[in-house]
């Protein structure tokens, strides 16, 4: 669905993507990881047409992304609202832009509001929502036309829970329909929740890109041992298992509580960091 | 795949269908916050009957002078609201996202002008009967030829506005060169005080103001004097074109995403 490949951009003198290559197959859920300024909005705009790159290609179902406007939803890390029109009068104008009418455009847009919890909320202006609620407004404007590629920048900064739910609900079941999605969070248990593939893109490339359990194969778990005077024992291994019947083995005190932590995304973030930093 | 996407628009009346789409949007968030035109169709009509003893006094045909003048002047007062209107979605980050969709620049700003145009040919029109019933306006033989003059200038000042939105970095930069501008460009146009009783050097520069050429096209019509409206009206459609164009253009780049805003 998506090919972009070795993307180049550069704004002065900063280089905000530098050989950036990333595909993304329809149903796929990528999650596109990285600090601030490793090249992830960029991206982003570059995909959905607002930015032109200084070199690559960008390729969406087989058309550049100036042909592919409107095949592709966009919900943009900052909010983006008209403070005095509703939430049914946003879903209406990006229903139509996209070409859906009257019946169509009613379906989509019950659809939506059940899903993202908008409801009660449809004729409430938009400036009068909470950070929440416009957090899912602007994704339902996003997702009204069921786009086949679905850019989500961040779509859950500042959220609450019942944001951050909803929005996963429902970015699971486009996925599930077929969708291409590429999602770009820092709340990194949102991927496991999500079961993203994931793309680390650091100084404007992929660094890193696979499985989830792939990429974290290699990386050092936890063990955590407590023992009766509340001293603890922790130890960073690959092998958790037989490190924590090691450790048991070894400590002639009682014990009274065991911690066995598997390698996290968390681990693999702070790891590339770590290799960034050195 | 299990998608259903929407029909691919490409046709004319897929385009249609996005502009009015666009247009009524544009239309709600206009209503809700009606205060500007408000003002600007009832500030030139207490003005126009303030002053009309004096030129109806000071001049032959001083009731088409003022009424025509303030006509002219109030509705270069327009500039602000089109391109109010235009740097609001750039305030409300909004632009990007209207890119993102099917419709091309273009559709984006007719889009995003018709309510206003639709506005200013209510004011103008408002203010033209309101100068035949109050002031003294002789009634024009072709109100046709009133309503194309209506429709051209209000064409020229909206593009002009959606130009001047693109090129500022702030609603107060706009706003100073809209209102400084509008005073300036119609009064040196003859909206207030006739071009034939002001110095020589004024006279000349009045060639550069569009509000000239609007108030030789506006009075030209109101006498259906079709030779007399032409030449403004050809110079006021290609200003607009010109102007029109280049917003479009600076539209499409998403003119430059930076400065104050």
């Amino acid at each position: 669905m998506l090919v972009a490949t070795d993307l180049v951009k550069r704004y002065g003198t900063v280089q905000a993507l530098d050989g950036f290559t990333l595909s993304v197959a329809p149903g796929e859920i990528v999650g596109l990881l990285g600090h601030n300024g490793a090249g992830k909005t960029t991206f982003v705009e570059i995909v959905s047409n607002l930015v032109r790159p200084d070199g690559g290609r960008v390729s969406i179902d087989g058309k550049p992304p100036s042909a592919a406007r409107g095949e592709v939803g966009v919900a943009p890390q900052h909010i983006a609202l008209y403070p005095s029109a509703t939430v049914r009068e946003h879903l209406e104008l990006y229903g139509r832009l996209a070409g859906l009418r009257r019946a169509a455009l009613r379906a989509a847009m019950e659809e939506l509001s059940v899903v993202l919890r908008l409801t009660e909320l449809l004729d409430r202006r938009a400036g009068k929502l909470s950070g929440g609620q416009q957090r899912r407004t602007q994704a339902a404007s996003a997702l009204v036309h069921r786009p086949a590629l679905l850019l989500l920048d961040e779509p859950t900064a500042g959220a609450d829970l019942e944001t951050r739910q909803a929005m996963l609900d429902v970015v699971k079941q486009r996925a599930g329909e077929g969708a291409a999605v590429v999602y770009t969070t820092h709340y990194l248990p949102e991927l496991t929740e999500l079961q993203a593939t994931i793309a680390v893109a650091r100084d404007g490339r992929i660094i890193a890109r696979g499985a989830c359990d792939d990429l974290l194969q290699g990386l050092p778990g936890e063990v955590r041992v407590t023992l009766d005077d509340q001293e603890e024992i922790a130890l960073s291994t690959s092998d958790p298992a037989t490190t924590l019947i090691d450790l048991l083995r070894r400590v002639d005190r009682p014990v009274t509580a065991v911690d066995v932590r598997n390698p996290s995304l968390d681990d693999l973030y702070r790891s590339l960091a770590v290799h960034d930093a050195s | 795949m299990l998608l259903d996407p929407a029909p691919r628009g490409l046709g004319v009346l897929d385009a249609v269908y996005r502009i009015s789409a666009l247009a009524r949007h544009n239309l709600i968030i206009r209503l809700r916050d009606p205060g500007q035109i408000i003002s600007y169709v009832v500030m030139p009509m207490v003005l126009m009957l303030v002053l009309k003893p004096l030129y109806v006094r000071a001049m032959d045909g001083g009731a088409t002078q003022i009424a025509t003048g303030l006509m002219v002047m109030f509705s270069v007062f327009a500039i602000s609201m089109a391109g109010n209107s235009i740097l609001s979605e750039r305030t409300w980050r909004t632009w990007d996202r209207l890119r993102t969709s099917r419709a091309p620049a273009p559709e984006l700003l007719i889009g995003k002008t018709l309510p206003l145009f639709v506005v200013m040919v209510a004011q103008q029109s408002i203010l033209l009967v309101y100068g035949c019933l109050a002031i003294g306006l002789p009634v024009p033989p072709s109100p046709l030829l009133v309503l194309a003059a209506i429709v051209i200038w209000a064409f020229a000042l909206l593009s002009i506005g959606a130009a001047l939105a693109t090129l500022v970095r702030s609603h107060g930069e706009l706003s100073v060169i809209s209102d400084v501008g509008a005073l300036t460009l119609s009064s040196l146009g003859g909206a207030l005080v006739p071009l034939s009783i002001m110095p020589d050097w004024a006279q000349a520069a009045a060639h550069i103001s569009p509000g000239y050429y609007a108030l030789e096209m506006m009075q030209a019509a109101v006498r259906a004097d079709v030779a007399g409206v032409v030449p403004p009206a050809a110079v006021l459609l290609a200003l607009g074109l010109l102007a029109g164009v280049f917003a479009a253009r600076r539209l499409a780049r998403g003119w430059g995403r930076g400065g104050l805003l």
